[in-house]
């Protein structure tokens, strides 16, 4: 399959193979248009507008109806004054985009009890529309806070980076509307080499916190998540952006949730067989 | 104590639940009921005759149980119409998958079994007014759920237990943090609870069966175990700084400490204790404590349920739990 997305970014679509976003935020400048492109391509209700006093973000965060959401850090100076100076690089912003990150494993397609939540031919995660039965564990059982139900529609929505589009040979509508390609749609090892590379410039050039954040072994993929197929290049704690550091994967405490539970209850069982037993 | 994490404005890094009322009392009911299978079939084989009031309880209660539970669960779906998707696929992974089927195979040889009783039941009504005795039909039915009770009590043991694995399989920090010991917590105090209710079975009907008592000491057991292991999770919540809406003054706080701790548990090993002691067991003691018993254990999953809701929703403490910087490396 060719299309649109060899000619814009180079990245050919073939089903198999490993696609994902590169979100570097020190080119982000907090224009929103991927958050505008999302709502207008996925065809996403608006929100209930309103000032939420952190910045410029009003938006607040993901949601079932917002897949992309732009966060805008301040940075104070080290004794939480405003700033009075500007620093020669990012002055005091920080600009991220988030995102789903389409982990592998990805916790909530691991807790779908309906098989609604399935991996694509393209090594992305999506919600089956008409599959979701609205159980909601997926939300509790996402490490980032990103999946959500829809009370109105009683299903689970997230970002499906535009599997539509993909198949149709098209990048994401985010990554296209990036003006400063701080959003990077692509193969995934394609992104990982050019993001390490990208990491490589910018110690170089003195941005000594910059790092990654999702790729194997970094913080993000820990405790059983791979990777993260969209992954970020960070320059802060992830917590300053509201990622976590070390999130795991919830379905390895299953097994020593069950087999707890169950040497208990046999515990138990065996007591009450002697107790009932010995009035024969 | 570890440096409270920075936070993105306070916003919530994770979502909570999206479960009400529902899932609380599902929680209670058909683990309980789980339970009461499972003490109804142990009672079967081990003392078939004096305990015969206690399964017929046992039987029906786990019927009941399932009956009330299935369509509670359904209705907490937000899609309820397309709840048999839980019946497309069988997913180790979630714990909602496994409780499904659990519930399907539970709600399915229990039907059996309580058919079965019901059977027997209405022969023996009849027997009696008509004095033919034992008939084959009453055979029949005792043979098929003394067979069906064994996989009814199976899927009970599952059911009773396996809610606390569906909360812990989760990234809401309070459930995440005690997974052994929360699985514990859940199935102890489900086979206390169904103890404790099939033993208020018993005084209600007027005539305790004379192994009533022993469902007081297994109910005993049970709570003694729930205390060691909320004593456990306590300290794996608190060592994880995450037992914050448990411990606070708040609803949810109080249910956890006064309803099912000191009602639930402390009350009921007090009277249960003195009972034991007794070489006539006083009625009121036993009911007092079977009662704290099964009000507790449904504080004790209403609260652990809130208290998970509530702890997703705290940056500090979820962005605190995932803190840990084992691998961290640039690039």
């Amino acid at each position: 399959m060719s299309g649109e997305s060899e000619a814009s970014t180079g990245t050919k679509i073939e089903p198999g193979r490993r696609y994902g976003f590169f979100t570097d935020t020190t080119l982000c400048i907090g224009c929103k248009a991927c958050e505008v492109a999302c709502k207008e391509w996925n065809l996403l209700p608006s929100d209930r507008a309103s000032l939420s006093g952190m910045s410029y973000d009003n938006s607040r965060g993901l949601s079932a109806t917002r897949w992309r959401h732009v966060a805008f850090v301040e940075k104070l100076d080290e004794s939480g004054e405003l700033p009075t100076a500007m620093p020669p690089f990012q002055s005091h912003w920080l600009m991220m985009s988030d995102v789903c990150k389409h982990c592998s494993n990805a916790p909530c397609l691991e807790a779908c009890p309906t098989g609604a939540i399935f991996r694509t031919e393209f090594d992305t995660v999506v919600v089956q529309q008409d599959i979701c039965n609205g159980c909601g564990y997926c939300v509790p059982a996402c490490p980032f806070g990103v999946v959500d139900v829809d009370t109105d529609d009683g299903k689970a929505h997230k970002c499906t980076l535009c599997y539509d589009r993909l198949k149709g040979g098209f990048e994401p509508a985010c990554s296209k509307a990036c003006p400063t390609e701080s959003i990077r749609f692509g193969e995934l090892d394609e992104l990982q080499r050019r993001a390490t590379a990208r990491v490589g410039e910018l110690h170089a050039a003195g941005v000594a916190d910059a790092y990654l954040y999702g790729t194997p072994g970094s913080p993000g993929a820990t405790g059983g998540l791979e990777r993260l197929n969209a992954f970020f290049l960070l320059t802060a704690e992830p917590e300053v952006y509201n990622l976590p550091c070390s999130p795991d994967r919830p379905a390895n405490r299953v097994v020593p949730s069950l087999a707890s539970g169950l040497a208990a209850v046999a515990a138990l069982a065996a007591a009450a067989a002697a107790l009932l037993g010995m009035r024969r | 104590m570890t440096r409270p994490p920075t936070t993105y404005y306070g916003q919530p890094a994770l979502k909570p639940a999206p479960w009400v009322w529902k899932v609380p009392v599902y929680t209670f009911a058909a683990p309980v009921a789980g339970a009461a299978q499972l003490i109804g079939t142990i009672a079967d084989l081990s003392d078939p005759d004096g305990g015969r009031s206690i399964v017929r309880h046992a039987r029906y209660a786990a019927l009941a149980g399932a009956a009330f539970g299935g369509p509670l669960l359904i209705g907490d779906l937000h899609t309820p119409m397309r709840w048999y998707n839980m019946l497309r696929i069988f997913r180790g992974t979630s714990p909602m998958s496994i409780g499904s089927w659990l519930l399907t195979g539970f709600g399915a040889f229990s039907s059996v079994v309580a058919l079965a009783q019901y059977t027997i039941d209405r022969n023996a009504a009849s027997a009696r007014r008509t004095a033919t005795g034992r008939n084959a039909g009453v055979r029949l039915s005792s043979r098929i759920a003394a067979v069906a009770q064994l996989p009814a009590a199976a899927a009970g043991a599952g059911m009773s237990l396996y809610s606390a694995s569906l909360f812990t399989a989760t990234s809401s920090p309070l459930w995440a943090a005690a997974p052994r010991s929360l699985a514990v917590k859940f199935g102890s105090s489900a086979v206390a609870a169904a103890a404790a209710g099939l033993s208020l079975l018993e005084h209600a009907s007027g005539r305790p069966s004379p192994a009533a008592s022993a469902l007081d000491r297994i109910a005993g057991a049970a709570t003694a175990m729930n205390l060691g292991a909320t004593v456990a999770a306590g300290r794996a919540w608190r060592k994880a700084e995450v037992d914050g809406p448990l411990t606070e003054a708040s609803a949810i706080g109080a249910s956890y400490r006064i309803g099912s701790i000191l009602l639930g548990q402390v009350l009921p090993l007090v009277c249960h204790a003195l009972n034991a002691s007794r070489s006539r067991p006083s009625r009121g003691l036993s009911m007092l404590g079977s009662l704290g018993i099964v009000c507790g254990s449904f504080l004790m999953r209403l609260a652990v349920i809130e208290a998970g809701k509530k702890s997703s929703q705290r940056p500090v403490d979820s962005l605190r739990f995932t803190s840990g910087r084992p691998r961290k490396r640039d690039g």
